[in-house]
Order: C-alpha cells, then structure tokens, then sequence
C-alpha cells in the first residue's frame, strides 16, 4: 500500500507541475464560456435581421397597409411579375411578394429572392405576413377584436415533475442539461484520462524506466498507483472546473438576462432581470446530493474501468500507431454511450436506457443522465453500480496480468491474441 | 553479508529456452562476472534475480531467502538500457527511486545530495533529466541503483557512455563497495573490464552455463601458452615461426598461442631479429576474450554439430 501511494503521489504531482494541466484547466473554461458567449451574440444578432426592402405586388392592396415591421420596409408596386423579377436580380429590392387575389380564403403568398434569408428573418417576414393575412380576415369575417385578442393570447404551459420529496417545477429542460453536462464529464473521464493512462504506461515502457520500476515494486502496484494519481489529477480538475460553473450559475440569470429582449417576452421593455427570467421560466436548477453522490461515483467507477484497460493496452505497445487498432474494441462502448445520449435523455424510462445503464461497460454515462432526468428505482442504480463494481475488479484482474507481460516484451506488435495468450499464461 | 544462491533455474518463453539449469552462486565482497553473447540468456537470468519475472524451475535464493519483494528493497538493478523520466528533476527522480525502494522522503534526499556530491553532481539536482548528457544521465541511473545502500548490485555495462575519468570515479566507487561486502553481479562484453574487476565468473550460451568458477583459476585452464609482441616494423617474421598458432596480427602488434613443445626463447629471438624495434615481448595467461570466443564457439559448433540431423526440419518449421 505504501509503494502504491508513492507512486500515486509522483504521478499526481508531476502531472499537475505540467504547463500542459496548468493550461488546459485554466483555459478549459475560458474556451467553453468563449463559444458561447459566440452563439450568444450571433444568436442576438441574427434575432435583429437587418433592414430589408422588399416590393409587394398587391393588385387589390389587401395587405400592404397592414404590413408593418421594425426593420423589413413594404412598398406596393405596381407592375408587371416580369419586371418586379428583373428590378429584384438588379439588387434594387431584396425581394418581391406577390399576394393572391383569394389571400384571405386560402390562396398561396409567394416571396421571391435572390438570397436564402436566414431562417430568422424568414421566420419574421412570414409571422408579419400572417399577422397581417388574419387581422384582414378578422376584418373580413366581421370578428370583434376583443374576441380575437382573447383567443391569440398567450397559453401558459409548465411541466412539473413529480418526486419522491414532491414537486419540482419546471426544470425539466435544466435537467436535461444538467444530464447532458455530467454525461459529458463522464465521457472525458473515460476516454482523456483514460488515454493518458495509455500514454503514461506507454512513455515508461519505451524509456525503459519500467524495468528499473519493477526491480523495486510489483507491476500490480505500479499499475494501481498510476491509474489512482491520474485519477486524482483528473478530479482535482474536474473539482476546479465544477467550482467556476457553480459560481457560474450562480450569476447565469443575469448573464442570460443581458441577451435577451424584453419585448420578445411581451414584457415592457424596463422589465427588471427577474421578471425577464420568470418570463422564461428559467431558474437556477438545484442539483441533488443524491444526483451529485451517484455523478461522482460513476465518474470514479468509469475512469477505473477504462484507465486499467488502456493502461494494459499501453504495456502490449510501443507505439501510438500500434496503439490505435487496439483500443478501438475498448473505445466502442464509450462512443456508444455518448451517441446513445440524446435518446436517453428523452427517453429516461425506455428500455434501450434501461439495458445501456445497466450495462458496466456503457453504464456510467446512461445512468447519470436517467438520473439527472428521471426518477430511476434505486434497485437499479444499485444493480448497475454492483455490475460495474464487478467490472472494474475482473479488468483490473485482467489489466494487470496483461501489464506484467506486456511492459516487458520488446520489438514485436502485440495482437489481440497474443494479449489473450499472456492472460492465460501469467 | 549475504550470498546469492542460483540454484537449476530454467526458463521458457514461448518456444525459446531461456535458460537452461543454471546454478551460480555470488559472494559477499567479491564480484561475479556474468558473461555471454548476446541472447544468451544473461537478461533472463537477472530478470529472474530481481524478481521481475519467476522461474518456471529452480529456485533464487539471496542470504538463505528466496526472492521476494522484501528481498528486491535490498538489491539495486542497472539495466543495460537506461530508464529515467525525461522531464523529471534529477533530485526528484532519485528520490522517487529511493522510496520505491522503502527509503522514506528524508532518507531519500539525504542519500541523493550525498551521491551527487560523490559524482560531482551537485549542480545539476535540478535539472531534467533531458538536458543532461549521456555520461551525465549514466551517473545519475548508478546513483540511483545504489541510493538504498542495496546488498545486491547487478550491474549490467555501467561503464556504457562513460569517458575514461569517469569510468575510473565509478570503478572506484564499485571497488569501494565490493569491499564494504556487498555482493556484486557485473554483466559486460567488455573482457577488459571484466579482467580488471571481476573475481568470478560465470559465462553461459544459448542458455546454459558453459564455464565458470574464480577468475584466475579460469584463467589457468587455459594455460600460460600466450605471447603477445608490440613492435615497429612489420609482422612478416610470424611467419617463419614453427609451432604457434597467430590470433591476432596488426601491423605493430601480433598475439601467438604456444602449441606444445614449442620455444618462447626462440619466438623471442626471431622478433628481435625480425623487427625494427622490439617494443614489449609478453608470456601469458590466455585474455578473457580469447576464453570468451573460444568457450562460446566450441560449445556452439558442438551444440550444432548435435543438432544437424534436425537442422533442416526446424528451418523449414520456423518460417
């Protein structure tokens, strides 16, 4: 135990000196917040299209003084389709509309461009069309404006999830997140930490540094105490990273708050933060201790599994091209399992969930999220905790007879068969 | 003081015979010269000593205990491939070194400043292990095999890398320790190093012991049947000489093997005559090369002249 967690404690702290660790955790954050703050703004941007002129050909002018936009001009022409066409491919207008006789009773309004549109700016030009075509049936069909208001007001609807300890209300979607974000975290765990296990094993068996190693501890125990320091790194990282976003949702509201426009939630525009956020239906979801306990042990029991297996893939190799055929049977199920993500996380309960969370090799990610999202028995979290718990003990088992043999052997590319070979031996 | 008893080892990886029944035993405060060709199973047979791997047959004992991981904190291993962490710091490195090997922390850095100061090392405690030369990193790696004032030395070419003041600093330092009773396992293909240092050896090929025993009662096997000659001018009187045997022949320098019954007096005479100047006329013991080559060729031809029969069939089996 002791020479154990010596060598933990070197792998630890040469590892966290690094200026690679030292950046990656810094920066990590910072690029994660950068590519968001871009969609931010391009979203923000793109909500605003910019002006835009557009001729309407409307022969009984049904709509042209109902046409009304911030940004997007209407202006009856009245000419032939034919030279609309030729006026818009000269770049004098950006389009042309052309509005049916039979506009209020069905008939099809076409917009011709040159440009695609964006599909907000699509999405605004045809809701100002719509708007338009109905308060002119509304006209039409002698409808009282009050009755009309009353009928397009806004429905309110909310999902509340019902638990064990009562309601939750209305975080279904941050739960979602939440899932996706830890899935995510148990993913890099696997196959980044995972990898450099590999690397780590691989380095020393290629600088000969091993031999001189086990002359003094047994190969089980260097084994062990590397896959426990890179562990240890990956969670003091993991830990920093965890601590910004929680500092980071803590002030989410009002960062949300700045990129959004008050009108588009029919709010007046002086409306205060908190009334936009309510607007939204957003708040700050409140992560469970049981969601956060089970979230750190399927992160530890993850990484455990997959760093002992790339760590014996790293003892039968020299190379990182003799490497790479050999870890793609060992990668498939975490790429399965962060594929199989999305169905997951709308499908908590579906049976495909249920056998990928029970699953050890494919279970951390799964699991996580069903419980981010869902309210799974505790009998299966406990059966797929035990199945991994297993798992880990029979690839350890396996891990460290192929390592003994394998950081030893020299000059020949191992195949799956000689590592078959080596287990049986040793 | 601890002896280290081999005792009919054998070891098989694959098809390959390893090592074959092999027994030695090395003493405290002598070294043993471990020799062989290449792939003769020298590697296997330290493996087996420090435990990193464990014989199929036979067993290892060191002070009357067999191999352990308690017996590994007491032996120091210099493999003839260097191992150190490129990016570490030398200090830091050595004591990493020193607590696998049970050293606590204090211990460690204690023993490492005292080394380094030996080596004249002190200056580079914090540099990687990168920006040291190849005679630098050579240091460091001996320093660390004998951090843990190990009982057991296996030394496998320490001297690789090294200029001549620094081999002579780290004969001395191995001469020291022989002498302060540690047992000592020396592998080289250096025989001159060997010669100079070694009190036994132990020569094996193709897996198995072939001769062994105190160096000089080897040495006396053979016979005091060689004349070595340096001289200016040229080597042509060797041939006019009758019953002897030329093993080497330079153009200032010929070594002949004395057949029986033939005159030193008269080999003397004829290299006086027959050079410009006669430099150094030398009878003696046969060098631990000449053994070498000839222990290894005759147990290889007659192995092979064994085998002939199914030569032609393992051939044809191994492609």
């Amino acid at each position: 135990m002791n020479r154990i967690s010596v060598i933990a404690r070197n792998e630890f702290v040469t590892r966290i000196r690094t200026k690679g660790f030292i950046i990656t955790t810094l920066l990590g954050p910072i690029i994660l917040i950068g590519f968001f703050v871009v969609i931010g703004i391009v979203s923000v941007k793109s909500l605003t299209p910019e002006s835009s002129e557009i001729a309407v050909l409307d022969s009984g002018a049904q709509l042209v003084d109902r046409l009304d936009h911030d940004m997007i001009s209407f202006t009856p022409v009245d000419v032939p389709e034919d030279s609309a066409r030729a006026a818009v491919l000269a770049g004098q207008w950006d389009g042309y509309l052309v509005v049916p006789d039979d506009v209020s009773t069905g008939g099809t309004l076409r917009y011709y461009t040159t440009s695609g549109g964006g599909s907000l700016f699509s999405s605004d030009l045809r809701n100002t069309v719509v708007a338009a075509v109905r308060a002119l049936r509304v006209e039409e069909q002698q409808v009282d404006a009050e009755v009309y208001e009353a009928i397009m007001a806004t429905v309110a609807f909310d999902t509340v999830q019902l638990t064990d300890t009562g309601e939750d209300r209305g975080n279904t979607a941050a739960f979602m997140v939440v899932g996706f974000f830890m899935g995510f975290l148990i993913y890099m765990a696997m196959l980044i930490y995972g990898s450099v296990v590999m690397q780590g094993v691989m380095q020393e068996k290629t600088n000969r540094v091993v031999e001189i190693i086990v002359s003094s501890v047994k190969p089980f125990d260097l084994l062990l105490g590397k896959v426990l320091g890179i562990g240890a790194m990956g969670l003091l990282q993991m830990t920093f990273w965890a601590l910004l976003i929680a500092a980071g949702t803590f002030f989410s509201g009002a960062v949300i708050s700045l990129f959004v426009d008050p009108a588009s939630l029919q709010l007046p525009a002086t409306a205060s933060t908190d009334e936009v956020l309510a607007a939204m239906d957003f708040t700050v979801p409140a992560i469970g201790a049981d969601l956060f306990v089970w979230f750190v042990l399927y992160f530890l029991g993850g990484y455990m599994l997959y760093a002992t297996l790339f760590a014996a893939i790293g003892s039968a190799v020299e190379s990182q091209q003799d490497a790479q055929g050999l870890t793609i049977p060992v990668m498939m199920p975490i790429i399965m399992s962060i594929v199989f993500i999305q169905p997951v996380i709308e499908a908590p309960d579906s049976t495909l969930a249920t056998v990928l969370s029970l699953i050890p090799f494919t279970s951390p990610i799964p699991m996580v999220v069903r419980i981010a999202v869902s309210d799974v028995p505790f009998w299966e979290i406990a059966l797929s905790y035990g199945l991994l718990v297993l798992a880990i003990l029979g690839a350890v088992w396996i891990g460290a007879r192929i390592y003994r043999v394998g950081i030893l052997m020299y000059g020949k590319k191992a195949t799956y068969r000689d590592i078959a070979r080596w287990i049986r031996q040793s | 003081m601890k002896t280290l008893d081999v005792q009919n080892v054998r070891k098989q990886y694959d098809e390959v015979l390893a090592v074959d029944n092999v027994s030695f035993k090395a003493e405290p405060g002598r070294i043993l010269g471990l020799l062989g060709p290449n792939g003769a199973g020298k590697s296997s047979t330290i493996r087996m000593i420090s435990y990193i791997t464990i014989p199929d047959e036979g067993r290892i004992l060191f002070g009357n205990e067999p191999v352990s991981p308690r017996t590994q904190a007491i032996m120091g291993y210099l493999p003839e491939e260097r191992g150190l962490y490129p990016k570490m710091k030398v200090a830091e490195q050595l004591v990493y070194f020193g607590e696998l090997k049970g050293l606590s922390r204090a211990e460690a850095k204690q023993k490492a400043a005292y080394w380094l100061d030996r080596f004249g090392a002190r200056d580079w405690v914090n540099k990687p292990t990168n920006d040291l030369s190849k005679g630098m990193q050579q240091k460091i790696q001996f320093i660390a095999t004998i951090l843990h004032d190990p009982k057991l030395l296996i030394l496998d070419e320490p001297f690789g890398g090294l200029d001549p003041i620094n081999a002579d600093l780290l004969q001395s330092i191995i001469m020291e320790l022989k002498d302060g009773g540690r047992t000592i396992l020396f592998a080289s293909h250096r025989m001159e190093q060997v010669e100079q240092l070694c009190d036994d050896i132990c020569l094996v090929s193709k897996g198995q012991i072939v001769l062994s025993g105190p160096l000089n009662e080897v040495k006396r096997r053979y016979g005091r049947n060689t004349v070595e000659i340096d001289f200016e001018g040229t080597p042509d009187f060797v041939d006019a000489l009758h019953g002897v045997r030329v093993t080497q022949r330079s153009s200032r320098h010929v070594q002949l093997q004395l057949e029986e019954g033939s005159d030193p007096a008269a080999i003397l005479q004829a290299a006086i005559a027959g050079t410009d100047e006669l430099i150094r006329f030398e009878r003696m013991e046969l060098p631990m090369r000449e053994i070498f080559v000839k222990a290894v060729t005759e147990e290889q031809g007659a192995a092979a002249a064994a085998e002939v029969g199914t030569d032609v069939n393992t051939a044809g089996g191994a492609k």
